[in-house]
């Protein structure tokens, strides 16, 4: 073996994938060759250097900024729902990387439960779709169950967003930003 | 919102949850999956510093690489429904963050001269031959570097971004020949030839520099 089959199949010498003849005749090579032998302890020695750096750790703040960008980036494409406000009716946008991380976690914690309650009829396909809104026609609010609910039909994550819906006898109809293009 | 929810607000990313601690990936996986939200942050502190080392490692900056370390675990949320639980979820992780990283380098290079450097550094460092040149008296005019931590690291950065990662995955992470290929999406003889030429041209930089 020379130099240049010795460079060639250093990678599976130095990690243990030549045959047991290779093996041989590489370690041959390396006993008689200088500057391959300065070459594999240079190799050596700067790769136990490299181990040896300290690792790097994440900023105290990781966490945080984490949490932040989870509640943005499904605050930002998940469709959001109505949420009735009763008496005063008003047209309100909760705040989404508050609410929506909290009900993105809420959620899923309570993802059994919600199912059967949406498997009620309370999660129906949309009336009418286009680039820009969903339509959903819903039961009423009801003092008992206040709020419009929806699941996302790909992730079942819960969102909840004030508005005034149209209401209708006792459906409501309620128009959503068709904000998620999927995942 | 619930205490519960507030307590995994609160914890992710520091705190290991201790239900989650010692179960293997993919169980921490099927966990979250279940909706136990604390598994994800079970996931986050296994592997948000082992990802910072690896990314840090291949693009060089330190701030930039815990965005995209950030960016990592947004892309494993999002997507954590569909990874296939047959797989090892430490091979699909690195190779989000490998893919990452090397978007990383390669936005960095749209200037184009450094794009056309880049490239012609790259088609370099992959023709030509591979040698070893044996110096054993070092000019006087070369700069002996006594720190042996701050030349390896240059050492690493000097290598070409596709050499890089694969040393860095072989020699500080110590992923197999198999697993390297899965993460950067190569097969194994691209593998094996990148980082042949990788250990080449680092002992080629570290070894006048030794004793």
């Amino acid at each position: 073996m020379n130099c240049c089959e010795f460079r060639e199949k250093y990678s599976d010498f130095a990690d243990g994938r030549l045959t047991s003849q290779e093996h041989s005749e590489a370690g041959a090579h390396l006993a008689v060759c200088a500057a391959c032998r300065r070459f594999d302890a240079a190799l050596r020695v700067g790769v136990d250097a490299l181990r040896a750096l300290p690792s790097v750790g994440v900023s105290r703040a990781f966490g945080v900024r984490l949490r932040r960008r989870l509640r943005d980036e499904f605050a930002v494409r998940l469709p959001v729902v109505a949420r009735w406000s009763g008496a005063v009716g008003t047209l309100l946008l909760a705040t989404t990387v508050g609410l929506l991380g909290w009900d993105m976690l809420e959620a899923r914690a309570a993802h059994r439960e919600r199912a059967a309650w949406l498997a009620n009829g309370r999660n129906p396909a949309p009336l009418a779709v286009t680039d820009q809104v969903r339509s959903y026609v819903l039961p009423r609010p009801t003092p008992a169950e206040p709020r419009f609910e929806a699941f996302h039909p790909l992730n079942s994550i819960l969102i909840v967003e004030e508005a005034r819906p149209a209401v209708v006898g006792d459906r409501a109809r309620l128009d959503i930003p068709a904000v998620w293009g999927g995942p | 919102m619930t205490v519960a929810v507030r307590e995994g607000l609160r914890n992710l990313g520091h705190a290991p949850s201790a239900p989650f601690a010692e179960l293997d990936d993919a169980k921490v996986v099927q966990a979250f999956l279940d909706g136990r939200d604390r598994a994800f942050d079970e996931l986050v502190s296994r592997y948000q510093v082992r990802l910072l080392n690896f990314i840090y490692r291949t693009v060089g900056d330190r701030e930039r690489a815990e965005d995209l370390v950030q960016e990592v675990f947004i892309r494993i949320y999002r997507h954590l429904h569909r990874f296939d639980q047959s797989k090892k979820f430490s091979t699909w992780a690195y190779t989000i963050a490998s893919n990452l990283a090397k978007n990383e380098l390669r936005n960095r290079s749209r200037n184009p001269l450094v794009l056309f450097q880049t490239i012609k550094r790259n088609w370099e460092a992959d023709h030509r031959p591979l040698q070893f040149e044996d110096s054993s008296s070092r000019p006087d005019d070369m700069f002996r570097k006594r720190h042996l931590r701050e030349l390896v690291e240059q050492s690493v950065s000097q290598l070409p971004e596709h050499h890089r990662v694969v040393f860095v995955l072989r020699e500080l992470e110590g992923k197999t020949y198999e697993e390297i290929a899965e993460i950067t999406g190569c097969n194994l003889g691209t593998v094996k030839s990148r980082l042949n030429r990788a250990r080449n041209n680092f002992a080629t930089i570290i070894a006048p520099h030794l004793d």
